[in-house]
């Protein structure tokens, strides 16, 4: 009789035991203000679908400090979001070659951040512009 | 006790016992093969090989070339007709590994490289970056688990040879993991378990590298030949002894001294250049580089450092970019172990064991003479060192002779009837008690760890580089005084699973005798040649008397007996061993008088 | 060696120990171990079992991170013992436990069978595109061929990154970081062409898509190996072999 008795470790609460893990929950905790800010939008567009005066309503609802303040928390989170999910884009990614040379991860986090930085603000001049 | 009925049992599962698993499945696959490693294959010590693997590859090399190299490096002790099949074999079986997927580096057309190294007149060493023997460990690895008819038994530790009616019918083996043991009947067993360069103090090797095999067979009347003959590697790291591979000096690196001079023109080795040239200076053979080094301590010329002297390898002017492409494993290891960025430092570096030419005695159909037992790899001695091993050859060795050793056991198996089971079980019981008796044992008081540094420093103070008599002498009545105190050895683990202290104690018996073949070789051997280097008398080759392998022979509870046997010479007779201009004149001289 | 002379400074090494023949669970010990500063964890643990406790079990061979045995959990964090040094803990006390996420077999042994079960069943070896005999010699295969899977191929299969990936502790039958890089090497490997039968391992129910890109796995790699890489290209591939057997009815294999 084997006197074998591999012990298995219980894995409760493996996300607080390495600052590494902290972090990853973090960024998937984040991923909820994108799900939420998706649905505020939503629900605006089914309120435009519903004549002026509701979408008015909506416009008005906004600007009640509760949602300000989501918006600066989601605003938060989703620049969180969007830094840690570019840092993990090249582990994501096939190798990219550029002139027989491997383009090193930094790069492709840096162009994936400048592309979304460049993105964000190009939105918000189009938005700008419309209003003026 | 479990019983597993196979053909050929194969023991060790590095690279020769790998190749000789998947031999045996490709020659018949209805064999059944049980391959017993003592660790799981992927870390045996065949892993921590560098450089790479020798086999003629250049439209410029011959094969005999490749020979002459050999035979002159091992100063004329080889068996020359072994040396011819082998280096016909060697690309043959590169090849194969390349076909089976090793990740050799290539030229720009995508050709397999090769480098320069020690000893070698061309450049034929086929490389996988500086991790060769690691590619090609984990290459023979993953490729044996194609084939079915090979039965692992990874983690069982073999503790004795199953000998009935004049031949090997199989091997008992401890299951690590529950301490069980377990019977393996076979009609063949070959040994690939490695050399035994821990018995040493200061040496490159893991730390399973206890020569287990080499005890089984010599245990059961089987010779270890030229025992005495230990490879000390020139460049190691002070303390650890772990390698700094010779591709450093392949791909042009320097040994200096405390001035920061080429030192190695001072020993016949020169003329010293700029860029490395095959057989001179840095690419000259690890036992004249280790003699060098030996004699600048003597001078005073080397540097002190908190681990004893040392000497500087010097890779600065090979440039960051060379060194991460082609030693990037060398770079690692100095950084993390040293402190030291090898493009802006030297590194400090010494001798260290590295390499037991010696082994169980085989022909060149790796037969023992015990029937049925074959043997392949460090552990035995076919003959293609002879007195110093070239660098890469052993690589190389692991395949040719573990396809052969492989082989020529299936062979074997099939031309005997199976064994009487009811009576390999009942020697096997008997081995049985004799190992869970050293367990339960009480009363002991000798610790493995002090006997093991007391083994290791005696190695080093009587076998070092240089040798004489009366240290050798000394090392001898020490080993004979360890091994009455391991009588008396205390185990504290009195547990089955994962007994670790069990185990040490059963391969600190095994050192022991290892040790003893090697030192009372070496004392018999008076002459210098290869590795084998006296300052007592005998201090030149000595031909007439000597020009033959030991053969040192067990004797239970005594000093081993040293006999010899013959040199097989065919086309090579012994000359002068010169290196560097001497080296080309002789070279030059030899085939004028051959016209 | 030591040089006692010196002041010896000293290091506390708590280590995880478990017997199984004694042990309801495993409980810490802690050990004061005398070092000097080139001395590794693992000598550090090699003198407890040497000169403290001679029943104190763990696996190591080569001493130069290239054999994969010694992988310890150091301060909760995975690494080779052997190139892990004492001196960057002192003074404060070091912790050593066995490989997270897998059986404790005894002290800092873990059964590592289920990986082991995992390398064999991803077809580890070259299932060759076109057979060919030793008599035509080598196939060709370029530098920059071989750049594309020769990191993958330099897995010690030490399984630190299994000790970093919570999705394999929360489900051992993930195939798993290292397993997924080497079955990505022999797929990406010039000379092979066994990937439509690798892919059914891929995108099953132990494959890939149990990864949710923690690449925590990568940080600890001690051979720059990118194990998360390997897994991540693969969802890639499951995804478009996916969507291309609607197209064609062999899926996008080939």
């Amino acid at each position: 009789m084997s006197k074998r008795r591999p012990y298995v470790r219980p894995m409760d609460g493996w996300w607080r035991k390495n600052p590494y893990f902290v972090e990853y929950m973090i960024h998937e905790g984040t991923a909820f203000f994108v799900a939420a800010y998706a649905a505020v939008l939503l629900v605006g567009l089914v309120r435009l679908s519903q004549g002026e005066a509701a979408w008015n309503g909506w416009l008005h609802s906004l600007t009640s400090p509760w949602y300000v303040l989501f918006h600066l928390a989601a605003l938060l989170a989703i620049t969180y979001h969007t830094y840690t999910w570019f840092k993990i884009m090249p582990r994501t990614m096939p190798p990219v070659v550029v002139g027989g040379e491997r383009l090193p991860a930094w790069a492709i986090t840096g162009t994936g951040l400048a592309v979304a930085a460049a993105a964000g603000i190009g939105l918000l001049a189009f938005v700008w512009g419309m209003a003026r | 006790m479990e019983t597993y009925k196979a053909d050929v049992v194969i023991i060790g599962g590095g690279g020769a016992g790998l190749r000789a698993a998947i031999a045996v499945a490709e020659l018949d696959p209805s064999l059944r093969i049980a391959l017993v490693s003592k660790v799981y294959p992927m870390r045996s010590h065949t892993v921590a090989a560098e450089g790479g693997s020798a086999g003629v590859k250049l439209p410029t090399d011959k094969l005999d070339y490749h020979f002459n190299d050999t035979v002159a490096g091992g100063d004329w002790l080889c068996e020359q007709d072994v040396v011819e099949y082998f280096v016909a074999q060697c690309p043959v079986e590169l090849t194969q590994m390349e076909h089976w997927g090793c990740p050799w580096s290539r030229t720009p057309d995508g050709h397999v490289n090769v480098r320069a190294f020690g000893g070698m007149k061309i450049e034929r060493t086929w490389f996988a970056a500086d991790k060769t023997g690691f590619h090609m460990l984990h290459t023979l690895f993953q490729t044996s688990i194609k084939y079915p008819s090979i039965k692992r038994f990874d983690e069982h530790f073999c503790v004795d040879l199953v000998v009935a009616d004049g031949r090997v019918q199989g091997a008992v083996t401890i299951e690590i993991a529950s301490g069980e043991l377990t019977l393996i009947e076979a009609r063949a067993a070959v040994i690939a378990t490695g050399g035994a360069g821990r018995v040493f103090r200061e040496n490159t090797n893991g730390g399973v590298v206890t020569g287990d095999g080499m005890a089984l067979a010599y245990r059961h009347g089987v010779p270890l030949r030229d025992m005495e003959f230990v490879q000390y590697h020139p460049t190691c790291m002070p303390g650890t002894g772990l390698l700094f591979t010779e591709a450093c000096r392949g791909e042009g690196g320097f040994l200096v001294n405390k001035d920061g001079y080429r030192y190695l023109q001072d020993y016949g080795l020169g003329p010293a250049e700029p860029t490395p040239r095959n057989k001179a200076m840095e690419l000259g053979p690890r036992d004249r580089l280790s003699q060098a080094f030996w004699y600048e301590q003597q001078k005073g010329r080397t540097i002190d450092g908190p681990h004893g002297s040392v000497v500087h390898l010097d890779l600065r002017h090979l440039g960051e970019a060379k060194l991460r492409e082609r030693l990037p494993q060398i770079y690692e290891l100095a950084e993390q172990f040293l402190g030291v960025d090898p493009a802006l430092a030297p590194i400090p570096v010494r001798p260290a064991v590295h390499y037991t030419m010696g082994g169980i005695m085989v022909d060149g159909l790796c037969a023992s003479p015990l029937p049925g037992l074959y043997a392949a790899g460090e552990c035995s001695s076919v003959g293609i060192h002879g007195a110093n091993r070239l660098g890469s050859n052993s690589l190389s060795e692991l395949c040719v002779f573990g396809k052969r050793a492989g082989e020529e056991a299936a062979n074997f198996a099939k031309s005997v009837p199976p064994g009487h089971s009811a009576e390999l079980l009942k020697q096997a019981q008997a081995v049985e008690q004799r190992v869970l008796g050293m367990v339960k044992k009480t009363g002991g008081n000798e610790r493995i760890a002090t006997l093991r540094k007391e083994m290791a420093q005696t190695m080093e103070d009587g076998c070092g580089i240089y040798r004489l008599a009366d240290t050798m002498q000394k090392t001898c009545d020490k080993l004979d005084e360890l091994k009455q105190r391991f009588k008396n050895v205390h185990i504290e683990d009195k547990s089955s699973v994962w007994n670790t202290e069990w185990l040490l104690a059963i391969e600190l018996e095994y050192q022991l005798d290892v040790a003893q073949a090697m030192a009372y070789s070496a004392l018999n051997r008076r002459e210098s040649r290869g590795a084998h280097q006296r300052l007592d008398g005998f201090e030149a080759r000595d031909d007439v008397n000597f020009l033959k392998h030991s053969q040192a022979h067990y004797v239970a509870d005594g000093a081993p007996r040293i006999d010899y046997g013959p040199v097989k010479i065919t086309k090579s007779q012994p000359g002068t061993r010169a290196y560097g201009a001497a080296g080309e004149k002789a070279e030059q001289e030899r085939n004028a008088s051959h016209v | 060696m030591p040089h006692m002379s010196d002041i010896q400074k000293v290091i506390e090494i708590e280590v995880l120990r478990y017997n199984p023949e004694t042990d309801k669970a495993p409980s810490s010990q802690v050990f004061e171990v005398p070092f000097t500063d080139d001395m590794s964890v693992l000598q550090g643990v090699q003198y407890i079992k040497d000169y403290l406790d001679g029943s104190l079990s763990f696996r190591w061979s080569c001493r130069m991170a290239i054999c994969g045995s010694c992988g310890m959990m150091i301060n909760g964090v995975p690494h080779l013992s052997c190139e892990t040094f004492l001196r960057d803990y002192y003074p404060a006390r070091v912790r050593v436990e066995a490989l997270n996420h897998f059986p404790i077999e005894r002290d800092l042994v873990i059964n590592m069978e289920g990986f082991i079960n995992k390398l064999e069943s991803i077809q580890p070896y070259i299932i060759p595109k076109e057979p060919r005999t030793l008599a035509q010699g080598e196939y060709l295969q370029t530098p920059e061929q071989l750049n594309l899977y020769e990191q993958f191929s330099s897995c010690i299969n030490c399984m630190l990154c299994y000790a970093a990936c919570p999705q394999f502790g929360l489900n051992p039958d993930f195939i798993g970081p290292a397993a997924t890089a080497l079955l990505h090497r022999y797929n990406v490997d010039s000379r092979d062409g066994g990937k439509e039968e690798r892919m059914d391992l891929v995108r099953s129910e132990e494959g890939v898509f149990h990864c949710t890109a923690v690449g925590y796995c990568s940080e600890v790699c001690p051979k720059h190996v990118d194990p998360a890489n390997a897994v991540n290209q693969n969802k890639t591939n499951a995804a478009v072999d996916y969507f291309l057997r609607f197209v064609s009815p062999k899926g996008g294999a080939k």
